[in-house]
């Protein structure tokens, strides 16, 4: 075989995990229940399917955000860590949404990659000043790849669902999910995640995904390369 | 998996054409045919036999139902325009002429007769109550059923000319080794959405490449549906599979590339590669 060989296209799955004050103690616990719980899940995901690599990355953000898992890891290789959240820390998205950007920007992805999956879960509304909000998602949208990204938000606890989260989703007609309680967050995420991965890899649509969310669809492997026209 | 590249390549002066398709593992998976199309042909015409070759890709998309009949339309309305211009296209032309011919004439003539191929066939075969039914859903005219994409070469002596829409690439081998990607880039293919010959700017989708010979003596070019460049573990794959081209022609042979392509085909539309429909044409300068 000319060339390196063959691989599966990489599905690079970012979670920005909100990790101000406010989510001290069980909701960080269950959190990180929820995130160890997902990866196998989402392995098995992966050897369902017939298309991509799923690699994994994670931001944690706060009044400032920090790569917790900075290089793309394989899923079935991650080993989870445990999160922890800032004592005093404010939620502060701008500045994380700019870090995923700068991650994934022009050159930084293999130009065969999926649609990069990007998966949102705060607890609180953003406390960004000004117009960092805005510049934050400015500029995940201002380039090719960030613009295709597919973008869900998990919301834990009914007050964390903000307009600004519809508005990172993109897609008036993909919901923010809630989960009511911290027991809800590990069905909520694993959910979220494969439906994600699902649409990056291309084989469901957005009403699918909104039909799975709702609890009326199923979670499957994906059938078919969905190519489409501009 | 099923290759269709049982037909077996003519050898046409100066290049030799190899041609081999697989249908990716995810179609296969969801029972559906293999969406790429080829095809090529050696023109007879007043000056030295030219070669012209084309892939197309059918988009796999739900919306685009009669995909695998679009892009067999499309590689052979393409063939048989580059035929019916042959003796226009190269007589006394230079580089930028050849460009202008292709962009105002070739190109223009290609969307017509595809966009008449795809009524003729629509009208000969309507759209069954459940293709209808996905067409009325999204409100589409026909033609977007029909969706492909093309990469079109005509290889004479001293001229290539490359025309593509859509996704797919092209890599021009030369023989000091070095490889190149001579089609411009179009920003607008994120993986996801792609232009296409069923647009109605598809003319002006296109885009073009002239290479000149007699300055850049090219080895070998390769067409290849996406499915073979979204399977390379290389990023960016040209510069590593071409070299490796190169060098396996001038120490294997051509008959041992004509052996492996499908094999390298195969492992590309597989689960240990992009699992999508894979079509390569590699044309072969007899240099």
């Amino acid at each position: 075989m000319p060339g390196g060989g063959v691989a599966r296209r990489p599905l690079h799955f970012i979670i920005m995990a909100d990790c101000s004050g406010s989510m001290t103690g069980e909701r960080m616990q269950a959190l990180n229940y929820a995130i160890a719980d997902m990866l196998p899940q989402l392995a098995e995901w992966e050897r369902d399917q017939l298309v991509a690599q799923v690699l994994v990355r994670v931001l944690s953000f706060a009044t400032t955000p920090t790569w917790h898992v900075r290089e793309p890891v394989p899923v079935g290789e991650l080993r989870w860590k445990p999160l922890q959240a800032v004592e005093g820390g404010y939620t502060n998205m701008g500045p994380a949404l700019r870090e995923v950007a700068a991650a994934i920007g022009p050159a930084k992805l293999e130009n065969r990659a999926l649609r990069p999956a990007i998966l949102l879960v705060t607890d609180g509304r953003p406390t960004d000043l000004g117009n960092e909000l805005a510049a934050g998602l400015g500029a995940l949208t201002s380039f090719p790849a960030g613009r295709a990204s597919l973008r869900l938000a998990i919301a834990i606890g009914h007050d964390a669902k903000s307009e600004f989260l519809d508005q990172f989703i993109g897609d008036p007609s993909v919901p923010v999910i809630v989960a009511g309680n911290t027991e809800e967050i590990a069905e909520r995420l694993v959910a979220a995640s494969i439906a994600v991965s699902r649409l990056s890899e291309g084989g469901a649509d957005h009403g699918a995904l909104v039909n799975q969310l709702l609890g009326t669809g199923s979670v499957g492997p994906k059938e078919s390369e969905d190519h489409t026209i501009v | 998996m099923r290759t269709s590249s049982d037909v077996p390549p003519i050898d046409a002066q100066p290049w030799t054409v190899l041609v081999a398709s697989a249908r990716g593992a995810a179609h296969g998976a969801a029972g559906l045919p293999n969406q790429d199309a080829s095809a090529w042909r050696v023109l007879e015409t007043l000056g030295p036999p030219l070669v012209v070759a084309a892939v197309a890709d059918g988009h796999g998309h739900p919306r685009h139902f009669r995909a695998e009949r679009g892009a067999h339309l499309a590689v052979e309305q393409a063939c048989a325009c580059v035929e019916r211009l042959a003796d226009q296209l190269l007589v006394g032309r230079s580089g930028g002429e050849l460009e202008a011919f292709a962009r105002e004439t070739l190109v223009p003539s290609v969307v017509q007769a595809w966009r008449r191929a795809v009524a003729a066939d629509h009208a000969a075969s309507a759209f069954t109550p459940d293709e209808e039914a996905i067409r009325a859903q999204v409100a589409d005219e026909p033609v977007i059923a029909y969706g492909a994409t093309l990469l079109l070469a005509l290889l004479s002596e001293r001229w290539l000319l490359v025309a593509q829409i859509g996704d797919g690439d092209v890599a021009a081998l030369f023989a000091d080794g070095r490889v190149e990607t001579p089609v411009p880039v179009d920003p607008t293919l994120d993986g996801h959405y792609t232009t296409s010959l069923c647009q109605a700017a598809a003319v002006d989708s296109f885009r073009i490449a002239v290479i000149d010979r007699a300055a850049s003596p090219v080895l070998a070019l390769l067409l290849a549906t996406d499915g073979f460049g979204n399977a390379q573990a290389s990023d960016p794959w040209p510069p590593a599979v071409g070299a490796d081209l190169i060098s396996m022609l001038g120490t294997r042979g051509m008959e041992w590339v004509r052996g492996q392509l499908p094999i390298w085909t195969e492992r590309c539309a597989s689960t240990e590669g992009s699992g999508d429909d894979t079509t390569v044409i590699l044309a072969v300068h007899a240099s």
